[in-house]
């Protein structure tokens, strides 16, 4: 018996993978710019000069240009954003002990938009205090700083203001994210044209900004806080028994909410800065992984980062085909997607309560 | 524990002074809302103490780490809510979540739960189970917790109440068991007074008054028990020859609501 559903969690693993695969495939193909195997062959021959360092001398045609430069960091940076997606809202449901937790639900996504938004109006105007390297780096250290205050303020919000009440909880995100709505619309008003052209597109949600510097950071933050969850995978599932079980099973609680607030606010910061908000990806492919899986995080970490994956890859490629040459923010497809499995949710969690 | 007093909002507990050696059994008896929660939250470490001290093997408990004192007290709430359905092997494992390298885990978790006779609920996630078949592994849990251990204390609020007759007997049983055999002492928050006296060797009674009055188990506690509960008891002996109390009807007199109920 456990062998059996130990195959059936490692096929489940390797079939979305598969998956992310095949979409990401489809997703390099398609688009404004028709390509076809021949510039793949081409871009593999621009790699070989380039590793024999006579690279310079060969130039790349416009449509390689595309695939090199624009199509692949586009389709890795959906990739990543997407898994970091499903995992930040695997670590929130697991934190908080609620399927329907999600940054963000939470306010915590917003509260990242929120800081890039006051970021972009108030302080980027000051040419002086920046030069423009720093400038590029700003914005995802403020929207780090923007979710991961947010999260702190949940974290204190659950423990003190409204103890071990989940629709409280709720309420407190609702409240949060009004505020950072407000707070965006209040720099929409003050924001230059120029201004209100990059605001949009964090309100919005987009991963036209990809390009090969954010991709290997996020990367990289991706997998760091991967292998932390990987060690910390029996603490957290030590979560859902209720916090004091947990601690009297010899779990530090405090500095776990900590850590996993950091490591949320990372992920959700770093989004936030490259893509803007897209929203429901951490809802959804935590919850479909856990009609997979099981509730188990060992498993259900892995896969929700995958589905994540396919979610947003779709999400996006659907975004960036459907109308061409323009292009709709792909925020939006993710809410019109999420917003009836949100319902669709509520309504099986009703009927598991009655 | 020496002194120990908790401040909760308006109302103080205590002062409790006690001391429990190992391998002791102690069941703690008292009214509904008198503390009784309170002393094993503090005793178990999840409060700490307003005001005194708490020692564990002479060492004060807030300065032993958590991952260490997981492996010498173990701790089953009143209230066991499971956020996510996970199966039921894996709660029993997460006895064990404070070890490092961990290699008899899953030997353990299969011994614990033979123990317990839940060993074919193992891969069964917990919404599917039923409140009797969760409070085993629950205890089974605890079990692992303290498996490669001795003289450890095992710390419980109300462990069976949602558990019919026949099971109850048959946890406390084991449980009483698996802690003879390692030495570990075991404090629980019990209702029923035949089960206090028949598995416990101390009775620690909590008055309304959040006086502590330690008693030993037997027929000498008839008087003391009385008094906690504002009751009479009558004493019997039953077919096996076990001592068995049982309250007797209040006087009509008593109700002061009779008068209310004709009018």
């Amino acid at each position: 018996m456990k062998s059996v559903l130990h195959h059936f969690k490692i096929s489940t693993f390797f079939l979305s993978l598969l998956f992310v695969l095949i979409f990401a495939l489809c997703a390099l193909q398609s688009g404004a710019v028709e390509l076809n195997w021949h510039h793949w062959s081409k871009l593999i021959a621009f790699g070989h000069t380039m590793l024999s360092s006579e690279g310079l001398a060969y130039s790349l045609d416009g449509e390689t240009y595309v695939l090199l430069h624009l199509r692949i960091p586009r389709v890795l940076l959906g990739v990543l954003v997407g898994a970091s997606l499903g995992l930040s809202g695997a670590l929130v449901q697991g934190l908080f002990r609620n399927p329907l937790a999600d940054p963000s639900l939470l306010g915590v996504t917003t509260g990242a938009a929120c800081a890039a938004a006051l970021t972009i109006v108030l302080i980027a105007e000051q040419r002086i205090l920046f030069s423009v390297e720093a400038r590029a780096w700003l914005l995802p250290l403020v929207s780090f700083m923007g979710a991961f205050l947010t999260c702190m303020f949940l974290n204190i919000g659950a423990t003190w203001l409204i103890p071990s009440s989940f629709s409280g909880l709720l309420l407190l995100g609702i409240a949060l994210n009004a505020l950072g709505v407000a707070v965006i619309g209040l720099c929409t008003y003050l924001a230059t044209d120029e201004q209100l052209r990059s605001l949009s597109f964090w309100t919005l949600g987009s991963l036209a900004g990809a390009n090969w510097t954010i991709v290997p950071v996020l990367g990289l933050v991706l997998v760091a806080v991967y292998l932390w969850c990987r060690t910390q995978v029996q603490r957290l599932n030590a979560l859902n028994l209720g916090e004091a079980t947990a601690a009297s099973l010899g779990v530090c609680v405090p500095r776990l909410r900590w850590t996993i607030s950091v490591m949320v606010a990372l992920l959700a910061g770093l989004s936030v800065a490259f893509c803007g908000v897209i929203g429901f990806i951490g809802l959804m492919a935590p919850h479909l992984a856990r009609a997979l899986v099981g509730a188990n995080l060992r498993a259900l970490l892995p896969i929700s980062m995958l589905l994540g994956a396919s979610l947003l890859l779709v999400a996006d490629t659907l975004a960036r085909t459907l109308v061409i040459p323009a292009e709709i923010p792909v925020g939006i497809f993710t809410a019109l997607l999420g917003g009836p499995f949100l319902m669709l949710m509520l309504r099986t969690k009703r009927h598991r309560v009655g | 524990m020496r002194d120990v007093m908790k401040q909760l909002g308006e109302r103080r507990f205590g002062p409790y002074s006690l001391e429990i050696q190992n391998a002791e059994t102690i069941a703690i008896l008292g009214p509904n809302g008198v503390g009784k929660s309170t002393l094993l939250k503090l005793l178990s470490g999840t409060y700490h103490a307003s005001a005194g001290h708490i020692c564990l093997n002479d060492r004060p408990l807030n300065s032993w780490s958590a991952d260490i004192l997981s492996q010498h007290r173990a701790v089953l709430n009143q209230s066991q809510d499971i956020a996510f359905a996970l199966t039921a092997g894996l709660i029993i494992g997460l006895g064990r979540v404070s070890r490092v390298r961990d290699i008899v885990c899953d030997q353990t978790v299969a011994l614990a739960a033979a123990m317990l006779d839940v060993s074919h609920l193992l891969e069964r996630t917990v919404d599917t189970l039923s409140g009797g078949e969760l409070a085993r592994v629950h205890l089974a849990r605890i079990c692992a917790q303290l498996w490669d251990v001795e003289n450890g204390f095992i710390l419980m609020d109300e462990p069976i109440a949602a558990v019919d007759p026949g099971l109850q007997d048959l946890m406390l049983e084991t449980l009483m068991r698996f802690a003879r055999m390692r030495r570990h002492a075991v404090i629980a928050i019990v209702h029923d007074i035949n089960h206090a006296l028949r598995y416990f060797s101390r009775l620690i009674l909590l008055h309304s008054d959040g006086q502590l009055e330690h008693i030993k188990s037997g027929l000498e506690a008839k008087r003391a028990l009385e008094r906690l509960y504002g009751i009479r008891l009558s004493c019997h002996h039953d077919e096996q020859g076990d001592l068995v109390m049982v309250p007797l009807r209040r006087n009509t007199s008593e109700f002061k609501t009779a008068k209310q109920f004709q009018t």
